[in-house]
């Protein structure tokens, strides 16, 4: 699903964030990307996302080269992804089930078909009584999870979730690391952003770790 | 079909929700499609009467008081020949005498004094309205001027022509002037719409994210501002109509009497239909121009 051979990013002061990565993540497989601040967790996952370009080394995920994707092709390659964030990503003026319904109205969907998908997702993650509540309504662990119904609304092969937990307390932590493992048990290829050593250990898949930029271990 | 109804919808919310920004969009386009308007409504009808004065074109040749009638016929058989005459009528210096009097029936009196007749006879030639588009009057005109018997031609065109050329300056100026002011108006739109723009970066970037086309992304941008473009069109034609009623009511007799009884009249439907599409194209050209930075 994941492929990178030598891939480095470089900023601008001519610092690296990523260093000379290689690594492979098979389809249907859930890892953990750890690490210190600044290890580099977040920049290969906006490499991920094609939010940013590689300075060298190949990216290849489910098939697209990311280092040559045309901005057309950038937007279709994210309609087979889903992302998750710390700090959520919801739109505030629009309601749960708005929210949700929003990427498949973007992506064209038929309104019906628009309507019953979202449901079911969010019947899954246990918010379907709350479809009409805004996001300033709901608790970080009910936000998070209107977060995972979005990512997943388009089924898409790859879910990447930047520090998901971030902002929860263990238990809900946990609650959202379940839900996350439910979709990879679906077959969905998962990577999570984490500096949470004890929710890799209570989860117990394979880690990436990283620091400076370069792969330290795996596990 | 689903972007444009998702750029129509998504354009129209926005648009009520920032009521006053988009006022100012609105004005600025309806000043200066008022501008164009009120342009175009005067060169229209001052080109309908022109026209009508050129389809109504007639030049008198003025015979000398000693020639023959051979040279008369001369006269009148070129005119016939030309093709350029729709109609010809020969007055004799009586009857010219007779139609200052009667025209000018405060200088009668004056005539009574004169010991010869000196009105000249003429051939009055109504010219057809394609000779006097063509040019083919002119030719005939001057062909005429130097043919013996004739005293003098009279073809009044050339002030047609000056004041054409006057319309044309100021069709160009007033041109000039509409198109600052919708660029003036592109730019007021192009900052409403990045207002609009800033208050949603965040769906914005997830639209982003979840790999919308760009058609979702920018559209509702482009369309706000047709939409902007639109109203801004329908008020300036509102308010133009209102001002054309105005001046209809109030000083219509005078205009009519200063164009030669032709009535003034509104825009025609092509017109105003080009006038809002033209709104609408500046409108959506400032919401395109802001959109750019959100895709």
């Amino acid at each position: 699903m994941i492929e990178t051979h030598h891939l480095s990013k470089l900023y601008s002061r001519g610092l690296y964030a990523l260093q000379d990565l290689s690594l492979t993540v098979e389809k249907g497989e859930f890892v953990f990307l750890t690490g210190p601040s600044g290890a580099g967790k977040s920049t290969l996952l906006r490499l991920l996302l094609a939010q940013d370009r590689p300075t060298e080394g190949e990216l290849f995920v489910n098939g697209h080269d990311l280092t040559s994707l045309s901005r057309g092709d950038i937007q279709e390659y994210r309609r087979g992804i889903g992302f998750i964030f710390q700090d959520f990503k919801l739109i505030p003026t629009r309601t749960v089930f708005e929210n949700v319904a929003f990427v498949l109205e973007v992506l064209g969907v038929a309104p019906g078909q628009q309507r019953r998908r979202a449901f079911q997702v969010l019947k899954w993650v246990g918010l379907q009584h709350r479809i009409n509540a805004y996001p300033r309504d709901l608790s970080g662990g009910e936000q998070q999870r209107i977060a995972i119904a979005r990512a997943l609304v388009n089924d898409p092969a790859l879910v990447l979730a930047d520090e998901p937990t971030g902002n929860l307390d263990p238990d809900l932590s946990l609650e959202i690391m379940n839900l996350l493992r439910e979709v990879n048990a679906g077959g969905t290829t998962v990577v999570v952003a984490t500096h949470d050593r004890e929710l890799i250990r209570l989860v117990g898949r394979r880690t990436i770790t990283l620091e400076s930029g370069r792969v330290v271990e795996v596990t | 079909m689903r972007a444009i109804d998702y750029a129509l919808r998504h354009a129209w919310a926005s648009f009520w929700r920032s009521g006053t920004s988009t006022a100012f969009a609105v004005l600025a386009i309806a000043l200066a499609a008022m501008v164009l308007g009120t342009l175009l409504l005067v060169t229209w009808n001052v080109d309908r009467v022109m026209a009508q004065w050129t389809d109504a074109t007639e030049f008198s040749i003025f015979l000398r008081d000693d020639a023959t009638s051979e040279q008369r016929g001369a006269v009148e058989t070129a005119i016939d020949q030309s093709g350029v005459s729709d109609r010809r009528e020969y007055v004799s210096k009586t009857q010219a005498l007779t139609r200052f009097r009667t025209q000018f029936a405060d200088l009668a009196s004056l005539t009574d004094d004169f010991d010869d007749n000196p009105f000249p006879a003429s051939v009055e030639v109504r010219v057809r309205p394609d000779a006097a588009r063509t040019g083919r009057a002119d030719t005939l005109v001057r062909s005429l001027a130097v043919m013996p018997g004739v005293a003098d031609v009279r073809y009044d065109r050339e002030w047609l022509t000056r004041m054409s050329t006057g319309l044309d300056a100021i069709r160009r100026a007033g041109f000039a002037l509409a198109l600052l002011m919708a660029f003036a108006a592109a730019v007021t739109v192009a900052a409403v719409v990045r207002l609009g723009l800033h208050a949603r970066t965040d769906e914005i970037e997830i639209m982003k994210l979840v790999g919308s086309p760009v058609s979702f992304i920018r559209g509702p941008f482009v369309a706000e501002g047709l939409l902007q473009g639109g109203l801004g069109a329908f008020i300036a034609i509102g308010l133009l109509w209102a001002g054309f009623a105005a001046v209809r009511a109030w000083w219509g007799g005078d205009l009519s009497a200063l164009l030669d009884g032709a009535a003034i009249q509104f825009l025609p439907v092509r017109l105003v239909g080009l006038l809002i599409a033209g709104a609408m194209s500046v409108g959506a050209a400032g919401g395109f121009a802001a959109s750019r930075h959100a895709a």
